[in-house]
């Protein structure tokens, strides 16, 4: 490039120099012996051509061409650049430029010296050329560069997003890939990395406690719960103390139920199940529960009724929607008076409602239902644990849902809605 | 019944055993995995009831090397974790049935009872009978002394159940673990409502009762 630079300014220089050495010596041709002598050896250099040709043009006072191998010249002092009008030729292809200087000499005759810029033209084009292929060149390099950089990026963005989602889907065992080269990129995912060791080690604590107290407290519990039933095989025991020990035994049951559902309930939350997820027909789960449970409303004396669409089907866990479905209808058996019409419905894209026209729920206390161990004053003579509904919104938040609680004007509707597919 | 029990709780062991005794099952029993292991491949046994959680060798592992050496001793694991996990593992791992502490003694026997009977080979029946009891799995139809009788498919799928445990008591959880597909309590009456449904189908226009109440423990259907 600086080559070709330096040859074009040798070339350009040539030129201007090779034009000034004949101007100059016409000037001074022309004050000593006058311009008809410059004319004169005009003429003569004319007919001698050389290359690269020396071109030249002389007007007469009035600006009439007298003769030259230039077809026309302005009339314009100083240096001219002029596209080539060559008085013997035809235009040439590419057209050449004649560059060159022009004065009044005595006697009123305009004379102009130039020469064929030809070779400066063309290392100048060759500079342009190269200047715009080696733009062209950089800018692609460049580009590509660039594109090759922010895809690296980008796939690396995009590793730490996938990893992420594959956490929050339930495979906590799962890091970012890092390069081991510093940079941000690596730094990042190493402190995420980190973050998710930290946020698996409370899991893992969470779970082994669990798993700890599950162990822990239930042996004792089955040792009683068999040392009762022990004793009430006994015979000759009074029936109070028969009764009694039922009671006993009921107790202890009832204790490892709450026992177990919170268990579930903290199992769930770890969302550990999401592995599991697989696609389901919400249609098929809704009436399998409605086939089970519309004889139970009955004899409890409601009315279930169905409204299930065809075809819906969502991705989730059977076993954990299934429950939530029968834990949704069971609590409208369990909680509305007499009579009271409960609707188990399927509704397009994959929503899951039960609603019926029984007391409802106050607003104020909708929200405080879904948390465990809450009874409403008016549940409180029902048997039951108070985990029903914290067990269902666990469900629905494994689900990436929400368990909607609604006036039903009267009475309540519960939803959740589904990822549908 | 032979019965092998490996299980390391030592408050939990007597009971068993003296359960199994007054049930007139002979029975052997092991504390820790290994020796439970070694005495299941070498005795020969009806029934194994391993507890999950084992010194030496987990009960997971003993069914998985179990099933690989090809003895298919049916096998009830117990456990104390209900998880939800927890089930399905010890089903994959190729245990016939799960059991989580702690359990009534009726439950244990009712399961064992059931897996014993239980056919190696599962013949393709297209009928069961028990006494004039006639049910036609292929045509879903079910007649009592030649009359057909109208179940709906719940009541269907209860009795075909009940007919399939061969007079043996089944439990309530029994019932909704295998009818209905139940892995947790319900807290209404699903096989209460079921079940006498299906006792006023069965028994209608005639004086003696097909399914009997055996309380506190399940029921059982009569020859």
């Amino acid at each position: 490039m600086l080559n070709l630079l330096a040859t074009n300014h040798a070339l350009e220089d040539q030129l201007r120099s090779r034009v000034h050495d004949d101007f100059n010596s016409f000037s001074d041709e022309a004050e000593s012996e006058g311009t008809d002598s410059v004319i004169k050896e005009i003429s003569e250099r004319i007919a001698k051509p050389t290359f690269p040709g020396s071109y030249f043009y002389v007007a007469d006072s009035n600006g009439k061409r007298l003769l030259g191998n230039l077809k026309d010249v302005p009339i314009a002092f100083g240096w001219q650049r002029l596209p080539g009008t060559f008085a013997d030729k035809p235009a040439r292809e590419p057209a050449h430029e004649v560059w060159g200087q022009g004065k009044v000499f005595p006697g009123g005759y305009f004379v102009f010296v130039g020469q064929d810029a030809y070779r400066v033209n063309v290392a100048e084009n060759t500079l342009i050329m190269s200047y715009l292929g080696s733009g062209v060149l950089a800018i692609v390099a460049a580009l590509a560069a660039g594109l090759l950089l922010s895809r690296g990026f980008l796939s690396r963005i995009d590793a730490i997003n996938h990893t992420s989602q594959s956490i929050m889907q339930g495979h906590l065992k799962q890091r970012i890939a890092t390069r081991g080269t510093s940079d941000e990129i690596d730094n990042l995912s190493n402190n995420l990395n980190r973050l998710f060791d930290s946020n698996q080690a409370l899991l893992d604590s969470l779970q082994h406690v669990t798993v700890n107290i599950a162990h822990d407290l239930r042996t004792p519990l089955s040792r009683l719960r068999n040392r009762l039933e022990e004793i009430q095989q006994q015979s000759g025991l009074p029936p109070r103390s028969k009764q009694r020990l039922n009671e006993a035994i009921a107790d202890s049951d009832q204790l490892l139920a709450t026992f177990s559902a919170l268990l579930r309930i903290a199992q769930i939350e770890s969302g550990s199940r999401k592995k599991a997820f697989t696609n389901i027909s919400l249609t098929e789960l809704a009436e399998k529960v409605f086939a089970i449970y519309h004889a139970v409303a009955e004899d409890e004396g409601h009315t279930l009724v169905a409204k299930i669409a065809p075809d819906i089907k969502c991705l989730g866990d059977t076993e954990l929607l299934f429950q939530l479905c029968v834990n949704l209808v069971e609590n409208a058996i369990r909680h509305t008076p007499n009579g009271t019409e409960i609707i188990l419905r399927i509704k397009c894209p994959a929503t899951l409602e039960v609603s019926d026209n029984g007391r409802g729920i106050d607003a104020k206390q909708r929200s405080k239902v879904q948390e465990r161990f809450y009874r409403l004053e008016q549940s409180r003579t029902t048997p039951g644990n108070g985990l029903g509904l914290a067990l269902v919104a666990a469900i629905a938040a494994l689900h990436g849902s929400s368990l909607a609680l609604e006036d039903n004007g009267p009475g309540l509707i519960t939803s959740i809605a589904l990822q549908p597919i | 019944m032979k019965v092998l029990l490996i299980e390391d709780d030592v408050a939990m062991v007597p009971h068993i055993l003296r359960e199994l005794s007054v049930n007139g099952h002979q029975f052997s029993n092991a504390v820790d995995g290994q020796s439970g292991m070694s005495q299941a491949l070498t005795g020969d046994f009806d029934v194994l009831i391993i507890d999950r959680m084992l010194p030496a060798m987990d009960g997971l592992s003993i069914v998985k090397a179990l099933r690989r050496n090809g003895n298919q001793t049916p096998v009830l694991l117990l456990t104390t974790m209900g998880g939800l996990d927890d089930r399905v593992e010890g089903l994959e791992a190729g245990a016939d049935d799960y059991l989580v502490k702690p359990f009534a003694m009726s439950e244990l026997l009712a399961r064992m009872n059931a897996l014993a009977r239980r056919p190696h080979i599962n013949a393709v029946q297209t009928t069961l009978r028990v006494n004039t009891l006639e049910m036609d799995l292929l045509r879903r139809e079910v007649r009592r002394d030649g009359q057909l009788l109208d179940l709906q498919p719940q009541e269907f799928k209860l009795l075909e159940y009940l007919m399939r445990s061969d007079g043996r008591v089944v439990t309530k959880s029994m019932l909704l673990e295998h009818v209905w597909n139940f892995n947790f309590d319900p807290q209404t009456t699903v096989v209460e409502t079921h079940m006498s449904r299906l006792r006023t189908k069965l028994d209608k226009g005639f004086t003696k009762a097909m399914i009997i109440t055996q309380r506190g423990v399940g029921y059982r259907l009569v020859a």
